[in-house]
């Protein structure tokens, strides 16, 4: 995913960028924690361009593009004001005492401490960018746990589903089915788990069912829908098994 | 953390000098803050506390300010010859995050209580 804004080096934009970002990283997946260091990453060096690199009387242009892939999120600012050096920039010494410190520098710190990577270039003719990566958070999915009750036949089965429809409709893409208490599978009962999992993979999600009694296991053997879920023996080997292959054992 | 704004409520005490701030200390709002401390300042009113607990969001211009204005308002001497200070009370999370960050957890004196900051001048 990939977005851009472009808006006028001045200050009150500030915050029209860090929503912006926050969007972005909203789909990457990232907590309200790493969200908003991002952010402040993002701030400073839109702080730096809009006071530096502009005469205050006519700011031109700032671009702001982010994007991510598996792994990381980047974010560039351009601009096409003067050049930055970010080596003439003195680093603050974080441990001096107060009549030591004067509060410079500080902006291009706080972008070293909580970006992964930082990277100024500029471009002919006359582009100024900043190119900043952080991975990104590990994409663990919420694994929504159903467990079913009593005979799944055709009388039973869709109503004892319908919950799980409305979890894949809320946007639960990881699911478990517990069938420790399911006694009894008849042909409607299969069919409509087969229903099931075309929609949960049609949403790019995961079906998974565990701990099958033993009458309920032979069903599934017999038909050969051993070979269409995965079947865990326990919901603890079933929740382990998420974000792995999701192949048939 | 859509927040535009940058609130300051002042409240005066008989011998401090209470700001309330709510929302965002960037670089767009950061000017205001130092312009209500430079106001107290013209006073002879030295002796501040600042309470952030509303506040939502600092960046490196807001933590300019607060450097300088600890700077100027102990660099003040009062008639009294204690000498002022800005004193800090209720950090809320993401800012002491920021605090820590750049060692300014170190720099201020930080309450976590308004009463306690007030009380300790």
């Amino acid at each position: 995913m990939r977005d851009v804004l472009t808006t006028t080096a001045e200050l009150d934009a500030l915050a029209t960028i860090g929503a912006f970002v926050r969007v972005g990283l909203e789909h990457a997946g990232f907590d309200e924690r790493g969200n908003w260091q991002v952010q402040l990453a993002v701030d400073e060096a839109a702080t730096n361009i809009i006071q530096h690199a502009y005469p205050a009387a006519s700011p031109g242009a700032i671009e702001v593009i982010w994007w991510f892939d598996d792994t990381t999120f980047g974010v560039e600012l351009r601009d096409t004001g003067k050049p930055f050096d970010p080596a003439a920039v003195p680093r603050p010494r974080i441990d001096a005492p107060l009549e030591e410190r004067d509060g410079g520098g500080l902006g291009l710190y706080l972008i070293d401490q909580l970006m992964d990577t930082v990277t100024f270039a500029r471009e002919a003719p006359g582009v100024n960018i900043v190119r900043m990566v952080r991975r990104r958070p590990a994409q663990a999915p919420a694994v929504r746990q159903f467990a079913l009750h009593g005979r799944l036949d055709a009388r039973h089965s869709a109503a004892a589903l319908a919950a799980v429809r409305t979890a894949l409709d809320d946007g639960a893409r990881a699911v478990l089915l517990d069938l420790s208490d399911v006694s009894f599978i008849s042909s409607s009962g299969l069919r409509d788990l087969i229903v099931l999992l075309r929609r949960v993979r049609a949403v790019g999600g995961e079906l998974r069912l565990c701990a099958l009694q033993p009458l309920v296991a032979e069903v599934f053997a017999l038909t050969g829908f051993v070979q269409l879920f995965p079947i865990h023996p326990t919901a603890a080997d079933g929740l382990r098994a998420f974000g792995g292959p999701t192949r048939a054992s | 953390m859509d927040t535009t704004y940058l609130e300051i409520t002042h409240r005066s005490f008989s011998r401090t000098d209470l700001l309330e701030l709510r929302g965002r200390l960037d670089a767009m709002h950061a000017p205001e803050l130092r312009q209500r401390i430079e106001a107290l300042f013209e006073q002879g009113r030295t002796r501040i506390v600042l309470d952030l607990a509303g506040l939502e969001y600092v960046s490196s211009p807001g933590l300019r300010v607060l450097i300088e204005a600890r700077k100027r308002a102990r660099d003040r001497r009062l008639p009294d010859l204690e000498a002022g200070d800005l004193r800090l009370a209720r950090l809320p999370v993401r800012i002491r995050e920021v605090f820590d960050l750049t060692g300014f957890t170190n720099l201020f004196q930080i309450h976590d209580d308004v009463v306690d900051a007030i009380g300790s001048f």
